[in-house]
């Protein structure tokens, strides 16, 4: 079949294309859920399929089928063609891409327990386990699940990259949800959204320690009930790392995507603010603010070796020393900059285009020791886990709500309390940054559901982040 | 297209195969095609052709889903072998009884050929005139046009076999200028109901007529809510609160107030997915026929959307409501309603003494407080000022913050006019919904 494939893109390059690549793409995936003592769903999937891109005259086209034959994967060929002709008959620009090395490679995803390989039942007495201890007077729903993903590639192209790769990821996470009657409270662990995940196999999950946080949550889902509102006003926020990865995620991650900036996500998912002519200009941060893109960081959920164009694993800074410095880019926007890809490209699947995509987008750690950090914060609020997310459409006035706060008056963590939200404008929220947690509180937060393109794409990304501390803060903002 | 005859016997065939008590095939395929287009160029244009195939087993009341997207037998066989391996160490969910029986499904008219054979060339012709239209006002247009069919067919050892045919056309585009915005969409299963120069003009008027955006302070104001706006809250309320996981979970704004009046009398919400005005499907993943819910009944709390299992729960028959199997998020209303009112558009304006119009919602988030369906969310592409009857002029963007109940608590008028709005999965679901005016809106923030 690799030969059939290779025949294909042979065949696309004498026919006079400018590029054209093939995926094939196989998947498998196992999700287990259990809720109150039952198992709510076990599943199993397998996938396949491929894709042929091409470019014609400057202009795209793309097909894809989930049938692996020779008909099909001539028809599909033609057929990518025949859409990139239609596209061109449109078209007065024509795309060109930046120069990359022709790869020949195999990369495979390292874990030390294959999760395909650990017997259902050990899985389930988990779940069983986590949600049995968090079970108690007034906890609603206890609940939790676990996800395991493997993903073999091939990709091949008309410049003579022949790569394979196989990946495999790992996560989970419980919820408690407490119920007085009257209102419902959350709290999930290790995140929310499904929990925590990583390119990493079960070894991962048996570090989550899922049954031995279950009861700590489901105390905090109660203690929530009874806690008094998060208070309304300006005040020193410190966000714990896992709403950080989010704030991170939709206000540096999405809107450094060269794509959304030069607006081919307007009408779906919005724009940017962070136009061209802000590069290197723009204090996007305080100087305490250093945010990287990097590919190639072990076990992140946006790790890889390639992108789906080919494209070497790379890590570069978006934000350095708080200044605007760099894009998320593919190997066509690159070249509007002057530059080459870095390696941003990415697809959900075999019938799906490559999008430019978060990778792992890291806040780079600081100096502090979280205990200090609140001992160091006169009035304040500790921000933990996040609960709800909205972002305008150039990523400018977010707000976000979470699972649970705490108020923190002369240095001390004083009293819980619920509902907290907490809004800004993106780049004064980033400048209002004086103080970043060390390597110690530090972590790789995976995000399996980020959202982007049409037809829709789901993406598996990462986000390193530790807790800091941000300055006069909106926060309470409900009505 | 596969068709139903070569559909049924692939399924049946596997079907007869089963070791299990009880064996269900869900069958979902698609060919789909979309062209994007951004700064007045298409830079994407994509088809694709996929089967799913998921099968629910169940030993008893042991349950286990598998599933591929091949239709080779032997891989067919291997997943549903999965399906039965799974269930083997599977616990037994109570909730469990059967499979669902063969029902009787209306005829509804879900499948146009000219949708399904739209090719590539009038998908580009389309946007060539859209492109022109916005060329000639020297404005940039960014949207996505797609066609595609599918088929649907759900089968059980029980006798059910039920099958669909389904086209959708979807259009929708922002047309930009340097200070302003516009948008417009068309969602519908008959290409031939698409018009690309009217909607284009559309989205033209909404961009010039927002130019020179001025600031607004935040605060309470009236507001028209347009139909995109109304369907993306629809779409929230719906995944937070109509399905009866949230229902009997507590999380739902309507756990513990049915019959109880929470929403002003102007406002009746249901689910029909009978209905042709929307996108009409007549069974659910589960093969179950779908059954007309209210949700709202003049404003009264009435009931929620139920599938097999949720249903058992409560000693009650599913509404029609699953999802597929291999779902978490439990039964889901697709095809919502907003009944529609007695004014037209002009008249809301005519009796607008100080308020906000709204064209569409950005980022809405429904997870603040689900209890009282408190939002949060961004407006875009059309925002206008309307004082004594008139649009006064466009403002920037603001931010909402508002619980759901509060705002349809406040309806003062609902329109004549409704729109089918793209809701989750277009081929098999949308809002119908008209523009709603609600005094005392609570704008929270605005944008820069």
């Amino acid at each position: 079949m690799k030969d059939l494939m290779k025949d294909s893109i042979k065949e696309l390059k004498r026919k006079g294309v400018d590029y054209a690549d093939l995926r094939k793409v196989e998947s498998r995936s196992q999700r287990i859920r259990v809720k109150n003592g039952e198992v709510e769903g076990i599943s199993s999937s397998q996938d396949s399929g491929f894709g042929i891109r091409v470019l014609k005259d400057g202009a795209w086209g793309f097909s894809s089928s989930a049938v692996i034959s020779e008909e099909e994967v001539e028809r599909v060929a033609s057929e990518a063609l025949r859409i990139a002709s239609a596209s061109a008959s449109v078209n007065k620009d024509k795309s060109k891409l930046s120069e990359e090395e022709p790869w020949v490679d195999l990369y495979q995803s390292s874990y030390s327990e294959d999760p395909f390989q650990i017997p259902l039942e050990e899985k389930i007495e988990l779940l069983m386990k986590a949600v049995e201890a968090m079970k108690g007077d007034k906890i609603r729903v206890a609940e939790g699940s676990l996800a395991f993903d493997r993903e073999w590639k091939l990709f091949l192209n008309t410049e003579g990259t022949e790569i394979e790769q196989v990946i495999t990821q790992s996560g989970g996470g419980i919820v408690a949800t407490a119920f007085d009657g009257q209102q419902v409270q959350k709290r999930s662990y290790p995140n929310s959204s499904g929990g925590d995940f990583a390119t990493k196999g079960y070894e991962f999950v048996r570090g989550l320690k899922l049954v031995e946080n279950a009861e700590r949550i489901r105390e905090e889902a109660i203690a929530l009930l009874s806690a008094p509102e998060c208070p309304e006003g300006e005040t020193d926020i410190i966000i714990g790392g896992s709403q950080l990865a989010l704030q991170v995620h939709e206000s540096c991650g999405h809107p450094t995507e060269l794509d959304r900036v030069l607006g081919t996500e307007i009408s779906y998912a919005g724009g940017s603010f962070l136009g061209s002519d802000k590069l290197n200009k723009l204090q996007y941060g305080s100087n305490l603010v250093n945010i990287t893109a990097d590919a190639t960081l072990e076990g992140g959920l946006g790790t890889f070796g390639y992108d789906d164009e080919g494209v070497k694993a790379q890590r570069t800074y978006l934000v350095r020393r708080g200044l605007f410095v760099g894009y998320l880019t593919s190997r066509e926007t690159a070249p509007l900059l002057g530059q080459r890809s870095n390696g941003a490209m990415r697809a959900d699947g075999w019938n799906r285009i490559p999008l430019i995509r978060m990778t792992n987008i890291n806040l780079e750690p600081g100096d502090w020791n979280l205990e200090d950090l609140i001992a160091d914060t006169r009035e304040g609020i500790y921000l933990e886990t996040n609960k709800s997310w909205s972002i305008d459409d150039l990523r400018l006035n977010f707000q976000f709500g979470t699972e649970i706060g705490w108020e923190i008056r002369k240095g001390k963590r004083v009293r819980m309390v619920k509902n907290p939200i907490y809004t800004g404008i993106t780049p004064q929220f980033w400048n209002s940054l004086d103080a970043v947690c060390n390597r110690e509180s530090w972590h790789i937060w995976g995000i399996p559901n980020c959202g982007k393109g049409e037809p829709s794409q789901i993406m598996r990304v990462a986000h390193g982040t530790s807790p800091a501390r941000f300055r006069k803060v909106k926060v309470g903002v409900k009505r | 297209m596969i068709g139903k005859e070569r559909i049924l016997e692939i399924l049946q065939g596997v079907l007869a195969s089963s070791e299990a008590d009880q064996t269900e095939a869900v069958f979902i395929g698609s060919q789909r095609s979309l062209t994007r287009f951004a700064n007045n160029s298409v830079h994407q244009n994509v088809a694709e052709r996929d089967t799913d195939v998921i099968f629910k087993v169940a030993l008893g009341k042991r349950i286990g889903v598998a599933s591929t997207n091949s239709l080779n037998k032997g891989e067919l066989t291997d997943a549903l072998r999965e399906a039965v391996r799974i269930a083997r160490h599977q616990v037994e969910n109570p909730h469990f009884s059967s499979l669902p029986s063969p029902g009787e499904y209306k005829k509804v008219e879900t499948f146009f050929e000219g949708t399904a054979d739209f090719t590539p060339e009038e998908r580009a012709e389309g946007v060539r005139r859209i492109f022109k239209r916005v060329e000639d006002k020297g404005l940039k247009v960014a949207g996505a046009f797609s066609t595609g069919s599918g088929e649907i067919a759900v089968l059980n050892n029980l006798g059910l076999a039920a099958y669909q045919p389904v086209s959708a056309a979807t259009l929708r585009m922002v047309v930009s200028s340097d200070d302003s915005s516009g948008y417009a969409d068309y969602l519908c299963r008959d290409i031939k109901e698409l018009s690309v120069d009217d909607l284009a003009e559309v989205a033209i008027r909404k961009c010039l007529d927002s130019r020179g955006p001025r600031n607004l302070k935040p605060g309470r104001y009236d507001v028209i809510l347009e139909p995109p706006a109304i369907g993306e809250l629809l779409e929230w309320m719906s995944m937070i609160g109509f399905g009866a996981r949230s229902y009997q979970e507590e999380t739902s704004f309507l756990s513990g107030r049915l019959g109880e009046k929470i929403m002003s009398e102007k406002m009746t919400i249901y689910d029909d997915g009978n209905d042709p005005l929307g996108i009409a499907m007549p069974f659910d993943f589960e093969g179950v026929p779908k059954q007309r819910v209210y949700f709202l009944n003049k404003g009264v709390a009435q009931d929620v959307v139920y599938d097999s299992e949720t249903a058992n729960r409560e000693g009650k028959v599913s509404t029609g409501h699953a999802l597929p199997p291999s779902s978490r998020s439990g039964p889901m209303p697709l095809n919502v309603f907003v009944e529609q009112g007695n004014e037209d558009e002009e008249e809301m304006m005519a009796s607008m003494e100080r308020g906000i119009l709204v064209t569409r919602f950005h980022y809405v988030n429904g997870l603040l407080n689900t209890r009282e369906a408190l939002f949060t969310g961004m407006t875009r592409d059309g925002t206008f000022f309307v004082e004594d009857g008139k649009v006064k002029y466009p403002i920037g963007n603001l931010r909402f913050t508002e619980s759901m109940l509060r705002a349809f608590s406040n309806v003062e008028m609902v329109s004549k006019g409704r729109k089918a709005i793209n809701a989750w999965w277009e081929e098999v679901g949308a809002a119908v919904v008209p523009t709603i005016l609600i005094k005392d809106f609570n704008f929270s923030g605005k944008t820069e």
